[in-house]
């Protein structure tokens, strides 16, 4: 929430660009993938609500369940304690198009909850507890999946899995191990069309078994409290 | 004393009002405050040989009104008024009906008890308690007691479905699904498209079980 608010300048600034043109928005983020000022330059500039998100989250609650922690078998992703960032621009994404969900995306249209009520429920989910008790895999190649990780992710995504909010790098720790593993294949597999080109570059040269290896790794990180 | 004196609280009105959805901001008209005795005086007239005298309906495809939440009663008639629910029972009631005509009728349904539901297949609640809690995943159907609540009681613009009747609640599924019931919002259509018509009969038996 501290942090939508902080972005309010540079917004302004890529605001402005934005009305000057196309052309030149579009080269502002810090992070390696461009992100397009669209709804999500107007969702970070919001303050978010926790109070209102948590009414507002009655319409998500069918799928991520009350306390954000969705469902492993369903790879419906925990939801809880994600940076507020990370969630408002996967938002973004599907409501532009950018990222697929068949399933939730009915729930989710422009019809359905305004920009407001989607800044107020990222700053509802960012501030709940991340549930302990967290879909895993088998943990038989959890050594190996801490080397890949080590050597491949934890630039990113940090070394106890626990993302940067700023640079929209999502937390993994206390990920349901389905949900960690079937998007980083289709990361792998240019299925989900919104991924960090960078990581792809780097799953490339991943076999199956080192993405379930690797996914069985984050999902059991439980970063310290900061 | 005007508004002038409160230039704060006028702001989080603005904002409160700015941040509700369309449906609500179309209610803000000419209307007085709700006058839940003359609310009863004109159900009782017009509305009770159908929804009964307390908005308890005794007939099983006549919807309850009894608890009904005021957002959604409103929303409702106001949808029949302009012709986007469909039915030719209630659309020419709804258009009978002024802005404070509907505020107070609202107003009165929304403080009736309602009374407890009947099951008329007992043998399908287990699958429809599933349903109505886990949903099912396998075709994206999110659980019903995201929105409706646990107890099936709802709010605000999610209707209350505990009690009511299931011969009602089942074609109003099926409805949604076949898309004639099409105005509002899509999540209640996509939601009846992705429910089996077994699991459709089942969870309208379990809303009716519920208190
Ligand atoms: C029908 C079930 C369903 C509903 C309802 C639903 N979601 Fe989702 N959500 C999903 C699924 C499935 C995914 C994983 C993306 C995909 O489809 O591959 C997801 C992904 C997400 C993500 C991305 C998480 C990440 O780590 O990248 C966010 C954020 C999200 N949902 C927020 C919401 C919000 C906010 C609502 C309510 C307005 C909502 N969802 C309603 C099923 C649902
Ligand atoms: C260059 C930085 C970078 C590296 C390296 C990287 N990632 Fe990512 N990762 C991202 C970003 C950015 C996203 C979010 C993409 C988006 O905005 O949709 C992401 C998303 C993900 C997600 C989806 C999370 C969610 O909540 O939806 C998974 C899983 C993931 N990465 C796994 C990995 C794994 C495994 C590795 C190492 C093999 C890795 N990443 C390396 C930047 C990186
Ligand atoms: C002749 C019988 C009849 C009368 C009289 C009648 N209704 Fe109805 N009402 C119905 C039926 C049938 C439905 C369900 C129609 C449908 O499927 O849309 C209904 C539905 C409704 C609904 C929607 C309920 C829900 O849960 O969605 C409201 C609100 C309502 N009526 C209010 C009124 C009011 C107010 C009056 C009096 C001004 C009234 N009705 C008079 C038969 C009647
Ligand atoms: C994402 C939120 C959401 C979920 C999940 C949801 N509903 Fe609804 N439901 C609504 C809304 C909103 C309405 C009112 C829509 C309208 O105006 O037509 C509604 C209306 C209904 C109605 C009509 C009630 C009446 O009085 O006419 C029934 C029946 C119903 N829902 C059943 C269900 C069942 C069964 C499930 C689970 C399988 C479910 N709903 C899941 C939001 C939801």
């Amino acid at each position: 929430m501290k942090q939508a608010t902080m972005t309010c300048r540079p917004l302004l600034i890529s605001l402005l660009l934005l009305a000057a043109g196309p052309g030149l928005a579009g080269s502002a983020d810090p992070g390696s993938q461009p992100v397009r000022e669209d709804e999500l330059t107007v969702l970070l500039s919001m303050p978010g609500d926790p109070q209102r998100g948590q009414e507002s989250y009655r319409l998500c609650r069918g799928c991520h369940k009350a306390d954000g922690s969705g469902k492993a078998e369903a790879e419906y992703p925990q939801l809880a304690g994600q940076h507020a960032r990370v969630l408002l621009k996967q938002m973004a994404d599907v409501r532009a198009g950018r990222r697929d969900s068949p399933k939730m995306n009915p729930f989710i249209e422009h019809g359905e909850v305004s920009s407001q009520e989607l800044a107020d429920i990222a700053a509802f989910l960012e501030n709940l507890p991340v549930p302990s008790a967290i879909g895993l895999g088998d943990g038989r190649q959890l050594e190996l999946g801490k080397h890949l990780y080590l050597r491949d992710c934890a630039s990113c995504h940090g070394p106890n899995g626990e993302g940067d909010g700023q640079r929209f790098y999502p937390r993994v720790a206390g990920q349901h191990y389905p949900y960690l593993y079937r998007e980083t294949l289709e990361s792998r597999d240019r299925g989900r069309r919104n991924a960090n080109p960078e990581m792809v570059r780097v799953l490339k040269h991943y076999v199956d078994s080192d993405i379930a290896a690797v996914s069985d790794y984050m999902a059991r990180l439980r970063p310290a409290k900061p | 004393m005007g508004l002038r004196h409160y230039p704060s609280m006028l702001g989080v009105t603005l904002l409160a009002v700015l941040s509700l959805p369309a449906v609500l901001t179309s209610e803000a008209g000419s209307t007085a405050g709700p006058d839940i005795a003359r609310g009863q005086a004109l159900a009782g007239g017009e509305c009770a040989g159908c929804h009964g005298a307390d908005g308890n309906s005794e007939i099983p495809t006549f919807p309850k009104l009894a608890g009904q939440h005021v957002v959604y009663l409103l929303k409702e008639l106001n949808d029949y008024n302009q012709a986007h629910r469909a039915s030719d029972i209630m659309q020419p009631m709804a258009a009978s009906l002024s802005e404070q005509d509907k505020l107070d009728i609202a107003h009165f349904y929304a403080r009736q008890k309602p009374a407890p539901g009947t099951v008329a297949k007992p043998e399908l609640l287990a699958l429809g308690k599933q349903v109505y809690l886990e949903g099912n995943s396998k075709n994206g159907v999110p659980s019903c007691d995201g929105c409706h609540d646990e107890d099936g009681a709802g709010s605000g613009k999610f209707p209350r479905v505990a009690g009511q009747h299931p011969e009602y609640l089942l074609e109003e599924l099926q409805r949604y699904a076949s898309g004639k019931r099409s105005h509002g919002t899509r999540v209640m259509r996509t939601v009846a498209e992705r429910l089996t018509p077994e699991e459709a009969e089942a969870v309208s038996q379990y809303m009716a079980s519920l208190e």
